[in-house]
Protein backbone atom coordinates (compact mmCIF):
# COMPACT_ATOMS: atom_id res chain seq x y z
CA UNK A 1 0.00 0.00 0.00
CA UNK A 2 1.03 3.61 -0.46
CA UNK A 3 -0.27 7.01 0.67
CA UNK A 4 -1.50 9.06 -1.07
CA UNK A 5 -3.05 6.41 -3.27
CA UNK A 6 -2.63 8.27 -6.55
CA UNK A 7 1.15 8.10 -6.06
CA UNK A 8 0.91 4.45 -7.13
CA UNK A 9 0.51 5.73 -10.70
CA UNK A 10 3.80 7.63 -10.42
CA UNK A 11 5.69 5.79 -13.24
CA UNK A 12 2.98 6.79 -15.72
CA UNK A 13 2.80 10.33 -14.33
CA UNK A 14 6.57 10.82 -14.54
CA UNK A 15 6.58 9.75 -18.21
CA UNK A 16 3.66 12.05 -19.01
CA UNK A 17 5.22 15.01 -17.18
CA UNK A 18 8.51 14.43 -19.02
CA UNK A 19 6.66 14.63 -22.33
CA UNK A 20 5.08 17.92 -21.19
CA UNK A 21 8.44 19.31 -20.08
CA UNK A 22 9.83 18.55 -23.53
CA UNK A 23 6.78 20.22 -25.03
CA UNK A 24 7.33 23.34 -22.90
CA UNK A 25 11.01 23.41 -23.88
CA UNK A 26 10.09 23.11 -27.53
CA UNK A 27 7.53 25.91 -27.36
CA UNK A 28 10.03 28.25 -25.67
CA UNK A 29 12.83 27.38 -28.07
CA UNK A 30 11.36 25.92 -31.26
CA UNK A 31 13.79 24.52 -33.81
CA UNK A 32 16.25 24.21 -30.95
CA UNK A 33 19.68 22.99 -31.88
CA UNK A 34 20.41 22.19 -28.26
CA UNK A 35 19.97 18.46 -28.75
CA UNK A 36 21.84 17.27 -25.64
CA UNK A 37 19.18 18.96 -23.52
CA UNK A 38 16.31 17.34 -25.43
CA UNK A 39 17.84 13.87 -25.30
CA UNK A 40 18.90 14.51 -21.70
CA UNK A 41 15.37 15.36 -20.55
CA UNK A 42 14.00 12.25 -22.25
CA UNK A 43 16.66 9.96 -20.77
CA UNK A 44 16.45 11.43 -17.27
CA UNK A 45 12.64 11.31 -17.33
CA UNK A 46 12.47 7.69 -18.39
CA UNK A 47 15.24 6.69 -15.97
CA UNK A 48 13.33 8.43 -13.15
CA UNK A 49 10.18 6.53 -14.12
CA UNK A 50 12.20 3.32 -14.17
CA UNK A 51 13.65 4.07 -10.74
CA UNK A 52 10.17 4.67 -9.33
CA UNK A 53 8.72 1.48 -10.79
CA UNK A 54 11.66 -0.65 -9.61
CA UNK A 55 11.41 0.88 -6.13
CA UNK A 56 7.65 0.20 -6.04
CA UNK A 57 8.16 -3.35 -7.22
CA UNK A 58 10.78 -4.03 -4.55
CA UNK A 59 8.78 -2.27 -1.83
CA UNK A 60 5.69 -4.29 -2.70
CA UNK A 61 3.43 -1.33 -3.50
CA UNK A 62 1.36 -3.50 -5.84
CA UNK A 63 0.66 -6.15 -3.21
CA UNK A 64 -2.24 -5.98 -2.55
CA UNK A 65 -3.25 -4.23 -5.78
CA UNK A 66 -3.98 -0.50 -5.53
CA UNK A 67 -7.22 0.42 -7.30
CA UNK A 68 -7.52 4.03 -8.44
CA UNK A 69 -10.54 5.97 -9.74
CA UNK A 70 -13.08 3.31 -8.89
CA UNK A 71 -11.07 0.48 -10.38
CA UNK A 72 -10.30 2.19 -13.71
CA UNK A 73 -6.59 1.89 -12.94
CA UNK A 74 -5.10 -1.12 -11.19
CA UNK A 75 -1.52 -0.87 -9.98
CA UNK A 76 -0.35 -4.36 -9.09
CA UNK A 77 2.84 -6.36 -9.42
CA UNK A 78 2.16 -7.11 -13.08
CA UNK A 79 1.62 -3.44 -13.97
CA UNK A 80 4.84 -2.41 -12.19
CA UNK A 81 6.83 -5.24 -13.75
CA UNK A 82 5.75 -4.19 -17.25
CA UNK A 83 6.42 -0.54 -16.45
CA UNK A 84 10.03 -1.50 -15.66
CA UNK A 85 10.27 -3.00 -19.16
CA UNK A 86 8.77 0.04 -20.94
CA UNK A 87 10.80 2.62 -19.07
CA UNK A 88 14.13 0.83 -19.51
CA UNK A 89 13.52 0.35 -23.25
CA UNK A 90 12.50 4.01 -23.55
CA UNK A 91 15.68 5.12 -21.75
CA UNK A 92 17.89 3.02 -24.04
CA UNK A 93 16.12 4.24 -27.17
CA UNK A 94 16.25 7.90 -26.11
CA UNK A 95 19.96 7.55 -25.33
CA UNK A 96 20.71 5.96 -28.69
CA UNK A 97 18.57 8.48 -30.59
CA UNK A 98 20.88 11.34 -29.66
CA UNK A 99 23.55 10.17 -32.08
CA UNK A 100 21.14 8.67 -34.58
CA UNK A 101 19.23 11.94 -35.02
CA UNK A 102 22.37 14.05 -35.35
CA UNK A 103 21.70 17.06 -37.62
CA UNK A 104 18.07 16.11 -38.24
CA UNK A 105 15.20 18.53 -37.78
CA UNK A 106 12.15 18.13 -35.52
CA UNK A 107 14.08 16.39 -32.77
CA UNK A 108 11.90 17.79 -29.97
CA UNK A 109 8.82 16.29 -31.64
CA UNK A 110 10.58 12.95 -31.86
CA UNK A 111 11.28 12.79 -28.12
CA UNK A 112 7.80 14.08 -27.23
CA UNK A 113 6.15 11.37 -29.33
CA UNK A 114 8.48 8.76 -27.84
CA UNK A 115 7.60 9.75 -24.28
CA UNK A 116 3.86 10.00 -25.05
CA UNK A 117 3.89 6.51 -26.54
CA UNK A 118 5.70 5.26 -23.43
CA UNK A 119 3.04 6.93 -21.26
CA UNK A 120 0.33 5.10 -23.21
CA UNK A 121 2.11 1.78 -22.76
CA UNK A 122 2.56 2.34 -19.06
CA UNK A 123 -1.17 3.11 -18.83
CA UNK A 124 -2.02 -0.04 -20.80
CA UNK A 125 -0.24 -2.15 -18.20
CA UNK A 126 -2.33 -0.59 -15.42
CA UNK A 127 -5.69 -0.49 -17.24
CA UNK A 128 -8.50 -1.70 -15.01
CA UNK A 129 -11.27 -1.32 -17.57
CA UNK A 130 -11.67 -1.97 -21.28
CA UNK A 131 -12.32 1.76 -21.82
CA UNK A 132 -8.98 2.75 -20.27
CA UNK A 133 -7.33 -0.09 -22.16
CA UNK A 134 -8.67 1.18 -25.49
CA UNK A 135 -7.74 4.81 -24.86
CA UNK A 136 -4.26 3.82 -23.62
CA UNK A 137 -3.76 1.56 -26.63
CA UNK A 138 -4.55 4.49 -28.90
CA UNK A 139 -2.25 6.77 -26.88
CA UNK A 140 0.53 4.26 -27.48
CA UNK A 141 -0.35 3.72 -31.15
CA UNK A 142 -0.93 7.23 -32.52
CA UNK A 143 2.55 8.59 -31.62
CA UNK A 144 4.06 5.36 -32.97
CA UNK A 145 2.51 5.94 -36.41
CA UNK A 146 4.13 9.37 -36.48
CA UNK A 147 7.48 8.01 -35.30
CA UNK A 148 7.58 5.31 -37.98
CA UNK A 149 7.00 7.95 -40.67
CA UNK A 150 9.51 10.30 -39.00
CA UNK A 151 11.97 10.32 -41.92
CA UNK A 152 9.62 12.35 -44.08
CA UNK A 153 11.86 12.52 -47.16
CA UNK A 154 12.48 8.79 -47.10
CA UNK A 155 10.07 6.76 -49.24
CA UNK A 156 10.54 3.64 -47.16
CA UNK A 157 9.71 5.44 -43.95
CA UNK A 158 6.58 7.08 -45.38
CA UNK A 159 5.40 3.77 -46.79
CA UNK A 160 6.08 1.96 -43.50
CA UNK A 161 4.16 4.65 -41.62
CA UNK A 162 1.18 4.31 -43.96
CA UNK A 163 1.03 0.52 -43.69
CA UNK A 164 1.43 0.61 -39.91
CA UNK A 165 -1.29 3.23 -39.69
CA UNK A 166 -3.76 1.45 -41.99
CA UNK A 167 -3.49 -1.90 -40.23
CA UNK A 168 -3.45 -0.16 -36.84
CA UNK A 169 -6.63 1.76 -37.66
CA UNK A 170 -8.33 -1.39 -38.93
CA UNK A 171 -7.38 -3.43 -35.88
CA UNK A 172 -8.37 -0.70 -33.43
CA UNK A 173 -11.80 -0.59 -35.11
CA UNK A 174 -12.04 -4.38 -34.70
CA UNK A 175 -10.94 -4.00 -31.08
CA UNK A 176 -13.55 -1.30 -30.41
CA UNK A 177 -16.28 -3.42 -31.97
CA UNK A 178 -15.19 -6.38 -29.87
CA UNK A 179 -15.40 -4.25 -26.72
CA UNK A 180 -18.89 -3.11 -27.75
CA UNK A 181 -20.04 -6.74 -28.07
CA UNK A 182 -18.56 -7.61 -24.67
CA UNK A 183 -20.37 -4.59 -23.24
CA UNK A 184 -23.57 -5.75 -24.93
CA UNK A 185 -23.39 -9.01 -23.01
CA UNK A 186 -22.00 -7.83 -19.69
CA UNK A 187 -23.28 -4.26 -19.32
CA UNK A 188 -19.97 -3.07 -17.90
CA UNK A 189 -16.49 -2.16 -19.06
CA UNK A 190 -14.67 -2.72 -15.75
CA UNK A 191 -12.59 -5.86 -16.09
CA UNK A 192 -13.65 -7.26 -12.71
CA UNK A 193 -17.33 -6.61 -13.39
CA UNK A 194 -17.10 -8.16 -16.85
CA UNK A 195 -15.63 -11.29 -15.28
CA UNK A 196 -18.65 -11.51 -12.96
CA UNK A 197 -21.26 -11.25 -15.69
CA UNK A 198 -19.73 -13.31 -18.50
CA UNK A 199 -20.18 -16.51 -16.52
CA UNK A 200 -23.32 -18.18 -17.88
CA UNK A 201 -23.87 -15.15 -20.10
CA UNK A 202 -27.17 -14.94 -21.96
CA UNK A 203 -25.84 -14.58 -25.51
CA UNK A 204 -22.79 -16.87 -25.86
CA UNK A 205 -22.54 -16.21 -29.59
CA UNK A 206 -22.23 -12.44 -29.19
CA UNK A 207 -19.77 -12.87 -26.34
CA UNK A 208 -17.68 -15.34 -28.34
CA UNK A 209 -17.36 -13.02 -31.33
CA UNK A 210 -16.56 -10.13 -28.99
CA UNK A 211 -13.78 -12.03 -27.21
CA UNK A 212 -12.23 -13.11 -30.52
CA UNK A 213 -12.32 -9.52 -31.83
CA UNK A 214 -10.67 -8.22 -28.65
CA UNK A 215 -8.03 -10.91 -29.15
CA UNK A 216 -7.54 -9.58 -32.69
CA UNK A 217 -6.80 -6.13 -31.28
CA UNK A 218 -4.09 -7.63 -29.08
CA UNK A 219 -2.68 -9.59 -32.02
CA UNK A 220 -2.03 -6.29 -33.82
CA UNK A 221 -0.25 -4.69 -30.89
CA UNK A 222 1.90 -7.75 -30.24
CA UNK A 223 2.60 -8.38 -33.96
CA UNK A 224 1.06 -11.86 -33.87
CA UNK A 225 -0.78 -13.69 -36.63
CA UNK A 226 -3.27 -12.66 -38.13
CA UNK A 227 -2.38 -8.95 -37.70
CA UNK A 228 1.37 -9.37 -38.01
CA UNK A 229 2.03 -8.29 -41.60
CA UNK A 230 2.60 -4.66 -40.71
CA UNK A 231 5.61 -5.62 -38.58
CA UNK A 232 8.29 -6.39 -41.19
CA UNK A 233 7.33 -3.27 -43.17
CA UNK A 234 7.16 -0.93 -40.21
CA UNK A 235 10.36 -2.21 -38.58
CA UNK A 236 12.30 -2.08 -41.83
CA UNK A 237 11.15 1.39 -42.89
CA UNK A 238 11.22 3.10 -39.49
CA UNK A 239 14.32 4.75 -37.99
CA UNK A 240 16.19 1.88 -36.30
CA UNK A 241 15.79 3.17 -32.69
CA UNK A 242 12.04 3.32 -33.33
CA UNK A 243 12.09 -0.25 -34.63
CA UNK A 244 13.75 -1.19 -31.35
CA UNK A 245 11.11 0.70 -29.38
CA UNK A 246 8.16 -0.82 -31.25
CA UNK A 247 9.38 -4.39 -31.35
CA UNK A 248 10.28 -4.46 -27.64
CA UNK A 249 8.17 -2.00 -25.66
CA UNK A 250 5.10 -1.87 -27.88
CA UNK A 251 4.94 -5.66 -28.06
CA UNK A 252 5.28 -5.92 -24.27
CA UNK A 253 2.49 -3.35 -23.86
CA UNK A 254 0.17 -5.43 -26.04
CA UNK A 255 0.93 -8.47 -23.95
CA UNK A 256 0.46 -6.54 -20.69
CA UNK A 257 -3.10 -5.63 -21.66
CA UNK A 258 -3.76 -9.06 -23.20
CA UNK A 259 -2.60 -10.92 -20.08
CA UNK A 260 -4.82 -8.84 -17.81
CA UNK A 261 -7.96 -8.76 -19.98
CA UNK A 262 -7.89 -12.39 -21.06
CA UNK A 263 -7.14 -13.84 -17.62
CA UNK A 264 -9.21 -11.51 -15.43
CA UNK A 265 -12.17 -10.51 -17.63
CA UNK A 266 -12.58 -13.78 -19.52
CA UNK A 267 -11.46 -16.56 -17.13
CA UNK A 268 -11.40 -19.65 -19.29
CA UNK A 269 -13.51 -21.80 -16.98
CA UNK A 270 -16.24 -19.13 -17.11
CA UNK A 271 -16.38 -18.47 -20.86
CA UNK A 272 -15.44 -21.88 -22.26
CA UNK A 273 -19.11 -22.43 -23.16
CA UNK A 274 -19.07 -19.33 -25.38
CA UNK A 275 -15.57 -19.39 -26.80
CA UNK A 276 -12.51 -21.51 -26.04
CA UNK A 277 -10.00 -18.69 -26.41
CA UNK A 278 -7.17 -20.79 -24.98
CA UNK A 279 -7.50 -23.09 -27.98
CA UNK A 280 -7.52 -20.06 -30.30
CA UNK A 281 -4.34 -18.72 -28.65
CA UNK A 282 -2.68 -22.14 -28.91
CA UNK A 283 -3.29 -22.15 -32.66
CA UNK A 284 -2.10 -18.54 -32.93
CA UNK A 285 1.04 -19.31 -30.91
CA UNK A 286 2.04 -22.23 -33.12
CA UNK A 287 1.30 -20.37 -36.37
CA UNK A 288 3.04 -17.19 -35.16
CA UNK A 289 6.19 -19.00 -34.01
CA UNK A 290 6.49 -21.07 -37.16
CA UNK A 291 5.66 -18.31 -39.61
CA UNK A 292 7.95 -15.80 -37.92
CA UNK A 293 10.93 -18.14 -37.79
CA UNK A 294 10.57 -19.59 -41.29
CA UNK A 295 10.12 -16.13 -42.81
CA UNK A 296 13.15 -14.86 -40.86
CA UNK A 297 15.26 -17.74 -42.17
CA UNK A 298 14.67 -16.69 -45.79
CA UNK A 299 15.59 -13.01 -45.41
CA UNK A 300 18.69 -11.38 -46.86
CA UNK A 301 18.13 -8.07 -45.07
CA UNK A 302 19.28 -8.06 -41.43
CA UNK A 303 16.69 -5.57 -40.20
CA UNK A 304 13.89 -7.52 -41.87
CA UNK A 305 15.24 -10.76 -40.42
CA UNK A 306 15.05 -9.20 -36.94
CA UNK A 307 11.51 -8.03 -37.69
CA UNK A 308 10.36 -11.55 -38.52
CA UNK A 309 12.24 -12.94 -35.54
CA UNK A 310 10.26 -10.43 -33.46
CA UNK A 311 7.06 -12.02 -34.83
CA UNK A 312 8.47 -15.40 -33.82
CA UNK A 313 9.16 -14.19 -30.27
CA UNK A 314 5.56 -12.97 -30.00
CA UNK A 315 4.67 -16.61 -30.65
CA UNK A 316 6.88 -17.78 -27.76
CA UNK A 317 5.29 -15.31 -25.35
CA UNK A 318 1.79 -16.35 -26.51
CA UNK A 319 2.59 -19.71 -24.88
CA UNK A 320 2.13 -17.78 -21.62
CA UNK A 321 -1.58 -17.45 -22.45
CA UNK A 322 -1.95 -20.65 -24.46
CA UNK A 323 -0.87 -22.84 -21.53
CA UNK A 324 -3.58 -21.53 -19.18
CA UNK A 325 -5.50 -24.74 -19.62
CA UNK A 326 -6.51 -24.95 -15.98
CA UNK A 327 -4.13 -27.84 -15.28
CA UNK A 328 -0.69 -27.14 -13.89
CA UNK A 329 0.60 -23.88 -12.44
CA UNK A 330 -0.86 -21.00 -14.48
CA UNK A 331 1.19 -18.42 -12.57
CA UNK A 332 4.39 -20.17 -13.59
CA UNK A 333 3.80 -19.99 -17.32
CA UNK A 334 2.23 -16.50 -17.31
CA UNK A 335 5.17 -15.26 -15.22
CA UNK A 336 7.54 -16.92 -17.68
CA UNK A 337 5.94 -14.91 -20.47
CA UNK A 338 6.54 -11.71 -18.49
CA UNK A 339 10.17 -12.66 -17.83
CA UNK A 340 10.74 -13.42 -21.49
CA UNK A 341 9.39 -9.97 -22.37
CA UNK A 342 11.78 -8.38 -19.86
CA UNK A 343 14.83 -10.16 -21.27
CA UNK A 344 13.57 -9.57 -24.81
CA UNK A 345 13.25 -5.87 -23.97
CA UNK A 346 17.03 -5.71 -23.58
CA UNK A 347 18.36 -8.19 -26.12
CA UNK A 348 16.05 -7.18 -28.96
CA UNK A 349 16.40 -3.45 -28.28
CA UNK A 350 20.15 -3.94 -28.30
CA UNK A 351 20.06 -5.82 -31.61
CA UNK A 352 18.03 -3.09 -33.31
CA UNK A 353 20.29 -0.42 -31.83
CA UNK A 354 23.24 -2.24 -33.37
CA UNK A 355 21.41 -1.89 -36.70
CA UNK A 356 21.07 1.81 -35.88
CA UNK A 357 24.83 1.90 -35.37
CA UNK A 358 25.36 0.19 -38.74
CA UNK A 359 23.00 2.68 -40.41
CA UNK A 360 24.93 5.50 -38.76
CA UNK A 361 28.14 4.19 -40.33
CA UNK A 362 26.43 3.77 -43.70
CA UNK A 363 26.95 0.00 -43.72
CA UNK A 364 24.47 -1.68 -46.07
CA UNK A 365 21.40 -3.62 -45.03
CA UNK A 366 22.11 -7.21 -46.07
CA UNK A 367 24.04 -9.97 -44.31
CA UNK A 368 26.86 -9.63 -46.82
CA UNK A 369 27.29 -5.94 -45.92
CA UNK A 370 28.13 -6.97 -42.35
CA UNK A 371 31.11 -9.03 -43.51
CA UNK A 372 34.18 -8.45 -41.41
CA UNK A 373 32.58 -5.71 -39.34
CA UNK A 374 34.18 -7.19 -36.22
CA UNK A 375 37.63 -6.02 -37.36
CA UNK A 376 36.52 -2.41 -37.41
CA UNK A 377 34.23 -2.37 -34.39
CA UNK A 378 35.02 -5.39 -32.20
CA UNK A 379 33.29 -4.13 -29.06
CA UNK A 380 29.92 -3.50 -30.75
CA UNK A 381 30.19 -6.83 -32.54
CA UNK A 382 30.76 -8.68 -29.27
CA UNK A 383 27.55 -7.05 -28.02
CA UNK A 384 25.67 -8.05 -31.20
CA UNK A 385 26.93 -11.62 -30.83
CA UNK A 386 25.57 -11.71 -27.29
CA UNK A 387 22.17 -10.45 -28.52
CA UNK A 388 21.98 -12.97 -31.36
CA UNK A 389 22.87 -15.99 -29.24
CA UNK A 390 20.63 -14.84 -26.41
CA UNK A 391 17.73 -14.38 -28.84
CA UNK A 392 18.34 -17.89 -30.13
CA UNK A 393 18.24 -19.16 -26.55
CA UNK A 394 21.88 -20.15 -26.02
CA UNK A 395 23.11 -19.74 -22.43
CA UNK A 396 25.12 -16.56 -22.99
CA UNK A 397 22.28 -14.28 -21.91
CA UNK A 398 18.97 -14.18 -20.09
CA UNK A 399 17.14 -15.47 -23.19
CA UNK A 400 18.13 -19.01 -22.27
CA UNK A 401 16.54 -18.93 -18.83
CA UNK A 402 13.32 -17.21 -19.90
CA UNK A 403 12.76 -19.67 -22.75
CA UNK A 404 13.47 -22.53 -20.38
CA UNK A 405 10.82 -21.21 -17.96
CA UNK A 406 8.31 -20.83 -20.81
CA UNK A 407 8.79 -24.35 -22.16
CA UNK A 408 8.89 -25.87 -18.66
CA UNK A 409 5.66 -24.05 -17.83
CA UNK A 410 4.02 -25.37 -21.00
CA UNK A 411 5.05 -28.95 -20.20
CA UNK A 412 3.82 -28.47 -16.64
CA UNK A 413 0.41 -27.34 -17.97
CA UNK A 414 0.08 -30.48 -20.09
CA UNK A 415 0.61 -28.80 -23.48
CA UNK A 416 4.02 -30.37 -24.10
CA UNK A 417 3.51 -30.10 -27.86
CA UNK A 418 3.62 -26.30 -27.58
CA UNK A 419 7.02 -26.57 -25.89
CA UNK A 420 8.13 -29.01 -28.61
CA UNK A 421 7.13 -26.60 -31.42
CA UNK A 422 8.88 -23.80 -29.52
CA UNK A 423 12.07 -25.83 -29.13
CA UNK A 424 12.13 -26.81 -32.82
CA UNK A 425 11.63 -23.18 -33.77
CA UNK A 426 14.43 -22.09 -31.43
CA UNK A 427 16.76 -24.54 -33.12
CA UNK A 428 15.79 -23.14 -36.51
CA UNK A 429 16.29 -19.59 -35.27
CA UNK A 430 19.90 -20.41 -34.33
CA UNK A 431 20.56 -20.86 -38.07
CA UNK A 432 19.64 -17.35 -39.12
CA UNK A 433 20.94 -15.61 -35.99
CA UNK A 434 24.33 -17.25 -36.45
CA UNK A 435 24.44 -15.99 -40.05
CA UNK A 436 24.89 -12.48 -38.63
CA UNK A 437 27.63 -13.66 -36.29
CA UNK A 438 29.37 -15.57 -39.09
CA UNK A 439 29.26 -12.53 -41.36
CA UNK A 440 30.70 -10.26 -38.68
CA UNK A 441 33.50 -12.49 -37.40
CA UNK A 442 34.47 -14.98 -40.11
CA UNK A 443 33.84 -13.45 -43.52
CA UNK A 444 36.38 -11.20 -45.20
CA UNK A 445 35.59 -7.47 -44.94
CA UNK A 446 33.74 -5.84 -47.80
CA UNK A 447 35.31 -2.96 -49.67
CA UNK A 448 34.56 0.67 -49.12
CA UNK A 449 32.91 0.65 -45.69
CA UNK A 450 34.45 3.32 -43.55
CA UNK A 451 33.93 3.05 -39.81
CA UNK A 452 35.54 6.33 -38.98
CA UNK A 453 33.64 7.55 -35.93
CA UNK A 454 32.44 5.86 -32.78
CA UNK A 455 29.18 7.58 -31.70
CA UNK A 456 29.36 7.59 -27.91
CA UNK A 457 25.70 7.44 -26.84
CA UNK A 458 24.75 4.80 -29.41
CA UNK A 459 27.69 2.75 -28.18
CA UNK A 460 26.70 3.34 -24.57
CA UNK A 461 23.15 2.14 -25.26
CA UNK A 462 24.30 -0.99 -27.13
CA UNK A 463 26.87 -1.91 -24.47
CA UNK A 464 24.41 -1.29 -21.62
CA UNK A 465 21.84 -3.54 -23.29
CA UNK A 466 24.49 -6.25 -23.78
CA UNK A 467 25.71 -6.06 -20.18
CA UNK A 468 22.16 -6.28 -18.84
CA UNK A 469 21.40 -9.22 -21.16
CA UNK A 470 24.41 -11.12 -19.84
CA UNK A 471 23.82 -10.15 -16.22
CA UNK A 472 20.20 -11.31 -16.48
CA UNK A 473 21.43 -14.88 -17.01
CA UNK A 474 22.61 -15.34 -13.41
CA UNK A 475 20.47 -12.55 -11.92
CA UNK A 476 17.14 -13.63 -13.34
CA UNK A 477 16.57 -15.66 -10.21
CA UNK A 478 16.24 -12.39 -8.29
CA UNK A 479 13.58 -11.03 -10.66
CA UNK A 480 11.66 -14.17 -11.48
CA UNK A 481 10.05 -14.24 -8.03
CA UNK A 482 8.40 -10.86 -8.67
CA UNK A 483 7.05 -12.04 -12.03
CA UNK A 484 5.70 -15.35 -10.75
CA UNK A 485 4.06 -13.70 -7.73
CA UNK A 486 2.55 -10.95 -9.89
CA UNK A 487 1.20 -13.46 -12.41
CA UNK A 488 -0.26 -15.65 -9.68
CA UNK A 489 -1.90 -12.59 -8.09
CA UNK A 490 -3.60 -11.71 -11.37
CA UNK A 491 -4.81 -15.26 -11.96
CA UNK A 492 -6.37 -15.91 -8.56
CA UNK B 1 -42.98 1.08 -28.89
CA UNK B 2 -39.23 0.87 -28.58
CA UNK B 3 -37.22 -0.99 -31.19
CA UNK B 4 -35.95 -4.21 -29.69
CA UNK B 5 -32.23 -4.35 -29.06
CA UNK B 6 -31.25 -7.13 -31.42
CA UNK B 7 -32.16 -4.97 -34.42
CA UNK B 8 -29.49 -2.50 -33.33
CA UNK B 9 -27.04 -5.36 -33.21
CA UNK B 10 -27.94 -6.34 -36.76
CA UNK B 11 -27.67 -2.72 -37.94
CA UNK B 12 -24.24 -2.32 -36.35
CA UNK B 13 -23.01 -5.63 -37.78
CA UNK B 14 -24.17 -4.45 -41.21
CA UNK B 15 -22.38 -1.10 -40.89
CA UNK B 16 -19.25 -2.90 -39.66
CA UNK B 17 -19.30 -5.23 -42.66
CA UNK B 18 -19.75 -2.31 -45.06
CA UNK B 19 -16.64 -0.72 -43.55
CA UNK B 20 -14.69 -3.98 -43.73
CA UNK B 21 -15.72 -4.47 -47.36
CA UNK B 22 -14.54 -0.96 -48.14
CA UNK B 23 -11.15 -1.63 -46.58
CA UNK B 24 -10.68 -4.86 -48.49
CA UNK B 25 -11.66 -3.45 -51.88
CA UNK B 26 -10.65 0.24 -51.98
CA UNK B 27 -7.17 1.31 -52.97
CA UNK B 28 -7.50 5.01 -52.17
CA UNK B 29 -6.08 5.74 -48.70
CA UNK B 30 -8.76 8.38 -48.01
CA UNK B 31 -11.60 5.94 -48.73
CA UNK B 32 -9.77 3.55 -46.45
CA UNK B 33 -10.01 6.13 -43.64
CA UNK B 34 -13.73 6.59 -44.27
CA UNK B 35 -14.26 2.84 -44.07
CA UNK B 36 -12.46 2.67 -40.72
CA UNK B 37 -14.72 5.49 -39.54
CA UNK B 38 -17.76 3.39 -40.47
CA UNK B 39 -16.43 0.45 -38.46
CA UNK B 40 -15.82 2.63 -35.40
CA UNK B 41 -19.33 4.06 -35.68
CA UNK B 42 -20.72 0.55 -35.84
CA UNK B 43 -19.19 0.05 -32.40
CA UNK B 44 -20.80 3.32 -31.29
CA UNK B 45 -24.26 2.09 -32.33
CA UNK B 46 -23.76 -0.94 -30.09
CA UNK B 47 -22.53 1.16 -27.20
CA UNK B 48 -25.45 3.57 -27.27
CA UNK B 49 -28.10 0.89 -27.85
CA UNK B 50 -26.85 -1.37 -25.08
CA UNK B 51 -26.30 1.54 -22.77
CA UNK B 52 -30.07 2.12 -23.00
CA UNK B 53 -30.74 -1.63 -22.72
CA UNK B 54 -28.61 -2.08 -19.60
CA UNK B 55 -29.78 1.18 -18.08
CA UNK B 56 -26.31 2.59 -17.36
CA UNK B 57 -24.36 5.41 -18.99
CA UNK B 58 -21.03 3.61 -19.42
CA UNK B 59 -21.65 2.83 -23.08
CA UNK B 60 -22.76 6.34 -24.00
CA UNK B 61 -19.72 7.88 -22.34
CA UNK B 62 -17.42 5.43 -24.05
CA UNK B 63 -18.95 6.22 -27.44
CA UNK B 64 -17.85 9.83 -26.89
CA UNK B 65 -14.31 8.58 -26.26
CA UNK B 66 -14.47 6.51 -29.43
CA UNK B 67 -15.52 9.56 -31.47
CA UNK B 68 -12.68 11.67 -30.04
CA UNK B 69 -10.18 8.90 -30.74
CA UNK B 70 -11.52 8.45 -34.26
CA UNK B 71 -10.96 12.16 -34.86
CA UNK B 72 -7.41 11.94 -33.49
CA UNK B 73 -6.74 8.89 -35.62
CA UNK B 74 -7.94 10.67 -38.77
CA UNK B 75 -5.74 13.66 -37.96
CA UNK B 76 -2.65 11.47 -37.71
CA UNK B 77 -3.75 9.45 -40.72
CA UNK B 78 -4.23 12.49 -42.94
CA UNK B 79 -0.74 13.65 -41.96
CA UNK B 80 0.78 10.33 -42.97
CA UNK B 81 -1.21 10.25 -46.21
CA UNK B 82 0.10 13.75 -46.98
CA UNK B 83 3.68 12.52 -46.49
CA UNK B 84 2.86 9.56 -48.73
CA UNK B 85 1.51 11.88 -51.41
CA UNK B 86 4.65 14.02 -51.31
CA UNK B 87 6.87 10.96 -51.72
CA UNK B 88 4.87 8.95 -54.24
CA UNK B 89 2.62 11.63 -55.83
CA UNK B 90 -0.36 9.34 -55.25
CA UNK B 91 -2.67 8.17 -52.46
CA UNK B 92 -3.13 4.68 -53.90
CA UNK B 93 -2.10 2.27 -51.11
CA UNK B 94 -0.92 -0.34 -53.61
CA UNK B 95 1.52 2.04 -55.35
CA UNK B 96 3.82 2.37 -52.34
CA UNK B 97 6.01 -0.68 -52.80
CA UNK B 98 9.54 0.39 -51.93
CA UNK B 99 9.53 -2.35 -49.31
CA UNK B 100 8.13 -5.75 -50.09
CA UNK B 101 4.47 -5.96 -49.05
Amino acid sequence: MITPEWAAAAPTLVLGVTALVLFAFDSIDPESSNNPVLAGIAVVGSLAAMGVSVAYLVAGVGDPAVELYGGQLVVDGMALFFQVIFTSVTALVALASYDYLEDMRHQAEYYILLLLAATGMSLMAAAGSLAVGFVALELASLPSYGLVAFLKQNRGSAEAGLKYFLIGALSSAVFAYGISLVYAVSGSLLIDAVAGSVRNAGQPGVLGVGVLMVLGGFAFKTASVPFHFWAPEAYEGAPAPISAFLSSASKAAGFALAFRVMTVAFPIEGVVGAVDWVLAVQVLAVVTMTLGNFAAATQENVKRMLAYSSVGHAGYVLIGLAALTGTGDGGLVLGAGMIHLLVYGFMNTGAFLFIALAEYWGVGRTFADYNGLARRAPLACVAMTVFMFSLAGLPVGGGFVSKYYLFAGAVNAGVWWLALVGAVNSALSLFYYSRVVKAMWIEEPAEGVDVSSYPSTLYAAVITAAVVTVVLLPALGLFSGFAFDAAAAVLF
Amino acid sequence: MAVSVQYYLILSAFVFCVGLFGILTRRNALLFLMSVELMLNAANINFVAFSYYHGNLTGQVFSLFTMALAAAEVAVGIGIILVLYRNFADVDVTKATTLRW
